[in-house]
């Protein structure tokens, strides 16, 4: 792990695991254009290797690999480093991206996707490496939670909300710009008896929704991630 | 395997066969009683009737053996008439010695009389039988081949077959259809008929398909001890299937009527095997005519689908890269944005196609979890953002619209085409909506815009594959969308339609199933 310096974008070390050679060569370009520092790796085991030696701040994992499946490489990852995974799938493989999420990857975007998306997902994973825990206040735009007076203001007005759809909240907000798989949130508010109880979710992400959203229809800030989980973002 | 002299049964059959002319020892007895009775009769009536007319009598017997119990017995009715009545009628009585001349000459005109009708007779019986057995089997083709007219299904044909030869033979059948690809015999047995031979005589069967000669009992190659026969069921010059059959009851062997009979119906099993082959073929090449015209038609689209966003991808990015001075940058951001937009849309184009792969092969599998159609369309909306620039788009959802069971991305996968083709297919700046209702359990999803409407004889034809309406066939396309949305909504039980009689615009629907009682809103 990287001292402060990891924590800006500038200068953050970046692992790019594709055995596409196109698609490394266009991210190389425009990730060194945003001023981080890039290295590249066209294999499972090569990006192994790579992360022991270049000690990247984020790696971007492609899941489709030549030679190792791309949830094993999170695995073998995981057995010795935090660094933030981002993963990259294509549509096809939703259940892939969950295995891959739960396997320890932080965050994904879908092929093909746009250099904001990425940017997003890349500044969001590097936040994780710098938040401290118990940070007082969580600021996404116009919505802040206050963790020490457990309050949440949307456009200024403070909204009344029960326990449980704060802990969705708060849990959300700590993850803020991550994707949180429905088995992460439901280990982490009821417990691990209720895993498989992602219909409890829907009824509280929809409360929270018709609470902070200014058009519950078209989200803002809880953005359905399709067969994965939520993501809180600021609102744009 | 036993050979038929090894056979002792055979052999005393056909002896007895031979001793009997064909008749059974019972009916040699009957006649032998029908003598007696006749005779015993003779006796109480001679003190009233001349000797003549007492001859008369016995040929009464001899009708009668002739008529019932055939040759055999007719011909021993006579004989022992004549000598009964010698014997106990002719003076001298219980002698054989006939005094008088004239008994002489009476009892050999009734041994002449009694041999000429008892022939007639039986050959009229004989006829008779003949008839029957005609018309009986006349009969069973008649039934076979109406039932079979009415099936097309192969193994239901032969399931026919044979149930009506076992009907025919009083016993059990079976057919075995040999496969020339795999050499393989498929069988097909009449009810009980299934544990029908042992590996010895299954052997027996493919070497009747090989030889394409019967065997079994009194037919050649086969005798073995079971009353089993098999006869080959051929077409010009090759044997196409094997009829193996067992009569019932105490028949151990076929009678030359059954044999024909057997051998008219596996004629006619050859005729249906031939026909159902025939078909067979037909509905292949059919089948392959069919999708190679698909084949065609996807490469068409595909080549076509592909090439629109490239060039206009490549027009775009040429020019930024030979002449970037020229451009104003509301230009240079156009010629980016194109890109992009272009670039979705073969994304898009990707990803419908393999969902009609596999809506074809019967691989989409159906994630169903409940679901809010709200959510759906929040995320579809935010998906959507860029190509609905230009389109208003309105959204009525009710606050107690019901959640619904689906595969979330596949549902999304619907609207968004729905959605596109609804921005697609009106002017811009024209707004499009998407509205939800409740019709009794169903959730209705409808997209409406207010574009030109689709003329009433191609609304019909809007969710055919590779479909495009012909007023705009300017507009770029797969004609697989709808398709797609068809295939996805029928998949989850639902039902998907086109307004029939819009005022203005189109209004495309979908109905949901309504998933069951939501949890509880626990306000823990």
């Amino acid at each position: 792990m990287k001292g402060e310096q990891a924590m800006s974008a500038q200068g953050a070390r970046i692992l790019v695991v594709d055995d596409e050679k196109q698609i490394r060569r266009m991210l190389k370009a425009a990730l060194e254009g945003y001023g981080y520092d890039i290295a590249e790796a066209a294999s499972g085991h090569e990006g192994l290797s790579q992360t022991s030696i270049f000690h990247p701040d984020v790696v971007i994992l492609d899941l489709g690999l030549p030679d190792m499946d791309g949830i094993e490489v999170i695995e073998r990852l995981r057995e010795w480093t935090e660094v933030p995974v981002i993963v990259l799938s294509v549509r096809e493989h939703e259940d892939d991206k969950v295995r891959a999420l739960d396997a320890g990857a932080d965050d994904y975007v879908t092929k093909p996707f746009g250099m904001g998306e990425l940017l997003a997902r890349l500044r969001a994973a590097l936040r994780r490496m710098a938040r401290s825990e118990d940070e007082p206040v969580l600021a996404l735009g116009e919505l802040s939670l206050d963790l020490a007076r457990r309050s949440v203001t949307v456009r200024g007005e403070e909204v009344k909300l029960t326990p449980t759809e704060y802990e969705v909240l708060k849990y959300l907000a700590r993850k803020a710009g991550r994707v949180v798989t429905h088995r992460q949130l439901l280990l982490e508010i009821w417990g691990s008896n209720y895993q498989e109880h992602s219909q409890y979710l829907r009824v509280y992400i929809g409360q929270l929704r018709r609470k902070i959203e200014a058009d519950p229809s078209q989200p803002a800030y809880i953005i359905t991630e399709p067969g994965v989980g939520y993501r809180l973002v600021a609102a744009d | 395997m036993n050979i038929g002299a090894n056979d002792p049964y055979k052999h005393q059959k056909s002896f007895q066969g031979h001793l009997f002319l064909g008749s059974s020892p019972e009916n040699y007895l009957w006649a032998v009683l029908s003598i007696f009775a006749v005779t015993v009769f003779g006796q109480v009536l001679t003190p009233h009737l001349d000797l003549t007319n007492i001859v008369l009598i016995y040929l009464l017997p001899v009708l009668i053996s002739a008529v019932r119990w055939g040759r055999g017995p007719a011909f021993l009715a006579s004989s022992l008439g004549a000598l009964a009545f010698n014997f106990f009628f002719v003076p001298p009585i219980f002698t054989f010695a006939v005094a008088d001349i004239q008994h002489f000459f009476t009892l050999v005109v009734y041994l002449l009389v009694a041999l000429v009708t008892s022939t007639l007779a039986t050959k009229l019986r004989d006829e008779m039988h003949k008839a029957t057995q005609g018309e009986q089997r006349a009969l069973a083709l008649y039934d076979l081949s109406r039932e079979i007219a009415a099936r097309s299904d192969f193994d239901q044909v032969l399931k026919t077959f044979v149930d009506k030869v076992a009907q025919a033979i009083d016993g059990m059948a079976i057919v075995l259809v040999h496969d020339p690809q795999t050499n393989a015999m498929e069988q097909i047995a009449s009810e009980g008929a299934d544990s029908f031979f042992d590996k010895k005589e299954y052997a027996v069967a493919r070497q009747v398909l090989e030889q394409g000669r019967p065997a079994g009992k009194g037919l050649g190659i086969f005798e073995g001890e079971r009353s089993l026969f098999f006869f080959p069921v051929r077409a010009e010059d090759r044997t196409l299937a094997v009829l193996g059959i067992r009569p019932g009851g105490e028949a151990s062997s076929l009678s030359p009527d059954q044999t024909q009979l057997v051998e008219t119906l596996s004629n006619l099993a050859a005729v249906i095997i031939v026909r159902l082959e025939l078909a067979k073929e037909a509905e292949q090449a059919k089948w392959l005519a069919e999708s190679e015209r698909l084949h065609r038609t996807l490469l068409n689209s595909i080549s076509h689908d592909f090439r629109t966003p490239l060039a206009s991808i490549m027009g775009a990015v040429t020019s930024l890269i030979d002449e970037k001075d020229i451009y104003t940058p509301e230009t240079r951001g156009m010629f980016l944005g194109t890109i992009r937009e272009e670039a979705r849309r073969m994304n898009r184009f990707v990803e419908n196609l393999l969902d009609m792969v596999r809506l074809e092969s019967g691989t989409l599998k159906l994630n169903m979890k409940v679901c809010d159609i709200q959510d759906i369309i929040g995320v579809v909306l935010r998906e959507m953002r860029d190509t609905l620039t230009g389109h208003p788009v309105k959204v009525d959802i009710p606050p107690d619209a019901p959640s619904v069971m689906a595969d979330f991305i596949l549902i999304e996968q619907v609207v968004i085409n729905l959605l596109e083709n609804a921005a697609k297919y009106s002017p811009p700046d024209v707004p499009v909506s998407i509205s939800v209702g409740v019709r009794e359990k169903d959730l209705v999803l409808t997209v409406a815009n207010a574009g030109p409407s689709i003329p009433g004889e191609e609304r019909e034809h809007v969710f055919d594959k590779f479909y495009r309406q012909s007023s705009t066939r300017h507009v770029s396309g797969t004609g697989l969308g709808l398709f797609i949305c068809k295939g996805i909504i029928e998949a989850h039980g639902g039902r998907i339609w086109i307004d029939p009689s819009p005022e203005q615009g189109n209004r495309f629907s979908f109905s949901l199933a309504a998933a069951g009682e939501a949890p509880d809103r626990q306000n823990s």
